[in-house]
């Protein structure tokens, strides 16, 4: 069976991009949101009786 | 198109709409809304840079040109991912410390808030124009490829769903959704490429039945030969270093150092990609001879090609391209009125929820100027061509006086800022008016005259204080926030594995051009070295950022 090497080197490489881009960008995301969710968390506690967010 | 894709093409429209609109509580202050916070990391900015830049116009109008004139066209994309690195190295990260938002900010703090008003406000046209430019692109090849004709249906379409995301979630909704719209142009141009391929016999097939020159990547003659490359390398680096949609991605890195690993990461990952829709076109050429418009040698491959279902992951990739850009280039021209006219020109400080406001309202308005300019532009015949007449006029000379003067030389004046950006730009209408000159000609007519003009009438004014240039000179130097940090990075590197990849990376532009030189002599030699130094350059680029 002929391979084209070229055409799926090309592909190849597109394929490892698309995997990489769509595992980082997600990890990061993941980061991002635990940061958003603990400013939010911190910002909605109720201040304590010294006038200080816990 | 059958239903089946329609519903495909309908659900991600959907998911789309829904991921940008989350991101609504992301956004507390300005810079959340323009930058998204500078909190982007170098994967996801790379990811959000190449989205905005590729766009149908990769996709249908450059593949038409392969189809037509050959693989050469690939350089428009590979000279300008090649000054997206050079710009991310070295120009930008020295912006980045100075917190900017736009580029008009820059010039007043190189210049005055004169020269940054006058910029601001032609830009905000500019952009605008552009935008209705894009729009139109992607209603037209939406109508071509599903076979629903109606303008206006695909107008409000794209329009509200680009307007409202990014309106609500500013960059945030930007950055986030080109992500996931960066993954589906890339699937579906995977999905395309062996399909096209296989039809036409594979690579030897293609080699066969295409006219030899067809593959040539530098030549001596034809439209896209040497000169083509320089000069298009050469707007490539004015374009990274001066557009406003690209570099405010670049400024909302969460540091200078991950700016420049971002900027290179997006120039070498768009290298590979362009081929993935460049050959495909090239296949067309030998599938579908004869198409009277170019810019259907795509729509019409994958309207005959693909299988149910995959045309219409396909179609979401296409459609991500455009929405990508849209929403990018929006949130850009709300940013520059916002920052550069409202703020500057108020006298009172305005309050985050006044600046949010206004940025929010300006998306609105700035997307229903561009639904207007969309249908006005097949009234107005060649709107691309003015708008790229007008890139060689208005973008050639900013960058002259913005980037080559105003980083490199401390003595020059706001007023030759000005006098040589007003002198580009009259030589520019000349020579496209006047002279009848091509796009080329008249972008060196512009350049020229904003070199020569702003030195002479900078050694004719006064010279600025030098505490207001030290500002900008100190920028070059790693700062305060960098230190507190630990995200260092200096601009020429520092440590000996640095200076050996900066080494190898000049080896890479001294290769590169040599190859696009010896191009005049029309031997295939030309193409090899040019490709070899491109990918030195790359190479090299990638080890210094991640070296140090």
């Amino acid at each position: 069976m002929y391979v084209d090497w070229i055409t799926w080197s090309i592909w190849l490489l597109g394929l490892v991009i698309l995997v990489v881009w769509i595992y980082v960008p997600y990890k990061e995301f993941k980061t991002l949101l635990a940061k958003h969710q603990n400013k939010k968390t911190s910002s909605e506690k109720p201040p304590t009786s010294s006038g200080k967010t816990t | 198109m059958t239903l089946f894709d329609g519903v495909i093409v309908v659900v991600f429209l959907i998911i789309t709409f829904f991921i940008g609109i989350f991101f609504y509580k992301w956004v507390g202050e300005p810079d959340d809304f323009y930058l998204a916070g500078r909190q982007l990391t170098p994967f996801i900015l790379a990811a959000v840079i190449t989205a905005t830049n590729v766009n149908l116009y990769s996709f249908v109008g450059q593949a038409g040109i392969a189809y037509k004139h050959g693989i050469a066209i690939l350089w428009q994309t590979w000279t300008g991912n090649m000054a997206l690195v050079f710009s991310g190295l070295f120009i930008i990260p020295i912006m980045r410390r100075l917190r900017i938002r736009t580029i008009p900010e820059f010039l007043e703090f190189r210049y005055d808030k004169g020269v940054r008003t006058l910029v601001g406000v032609l830009w905000v046209f500019r952009l605008a124009f552009w935008l209705g430019v894009v729009l139109y692109t992607a209603v037209v090849a939406a109508q071509a490829i599903t076979g629903i004709t109606s303008f206006t249906f695909w107008i409000v379409v794209f329009a509200f769903i680009a307007i409202v995301y990014t309106m609500l979630g500013g960059m945030w909704s930007v950055a986030f959704t080109d992500v996931v719209q960066f993954v589906f142009m890339l699937g579906g141009a995977l999905i395309v490429l062996p399909l096209a391929m296989a039809a036409v016999g594979w690579m030897p097939g293609l080699i066969a039945q295409l006219p030899p020159d067809s593959l040539t990547l530098v030549r001596a003659e034809g439209t896209y030969n040497w000169k083509f490359i320089l000069a298009i390398f050469l707007l490539g680096i004015e374009w990274a270093s001066v557009d406003q949609g690209l570099l405010q991605r670049a400024f909302g890195a969460e540091s200078t150092r991950s700016l420049a690993k971002g900027m290179v990461l997006a120039g070498i990952i768009t290298t590979p990609f362009a081929l993935l829709w460049n050959l495909p076109g090239l296949a067309a050429a030998v599938l579908f001879p004869g198409l009277e418009n170019a810019d259907q040698a795509i729509p019409t491959l994958l309207a005959n090609m693909l299988p149910t279902g995959i045309l219409g992951l396909v179609l979401c990739g296409l459609i991500s391209s455009q929405l990508s850009t849209i929403s990018g280039n929006l949130n850009g021209v709300a940013t520059l009125f916002t920052n550069d006219i409202y703020e500057s020109l108020k006298k009172r400080k305005a309050s985050d929820r006044e600046i949010l406001f206004i940025a929010r309202t300006m998306t609105l308005v700035i997307g229903i100027l561009m639904v207007v300019f969309a249908y006005w532009v097949p009234k107005m015949g060649g709107a691309v061509e003015a708008y790229l007449t007008i890139i060689g006029i208005m973008d050639m000379p900013l960058f002259i006086v913005a980037i080559f003067y105003g980083l490199l030389w401390k003595r020059t004046t706001p007023a030759a800022a000005w006098a040589g950006y007003l002198a580009g730009a009259l030589m520019g209408i000349y020579g496209k008016m006047v002279l009848g000159y091509d796009f080329n000609m008249t972008t060196f007519l512009s350049a020229g005259a904003a070199l020569v003009v702003t030195p002479m009438v900078s050694l004719l004014t006064r010279p600025v204080a030098v505490e207001k240039i030290e500002i900008v000179w100190r920028a070059r130097q790693i700062s305060d926030e960098e230190l507190a940090s630990g995200h260092i990075y200096h601009i020429i590197p520092r440590t000996l594995k640095g200076r050996l990849a900066f080494a190898s990376y000049l080896v890479g532009v001294v290769v590169f051009l040599s190859g696009v030189v010896l191009g005049h002599q029309g031997t295939p030699l030309a193409s090899w070295v040019a490709v070899s130094g491109m990918v030195i350059y790359f190479l090299s680029a990638l080890v210094r950022i991640y070296v140090e």
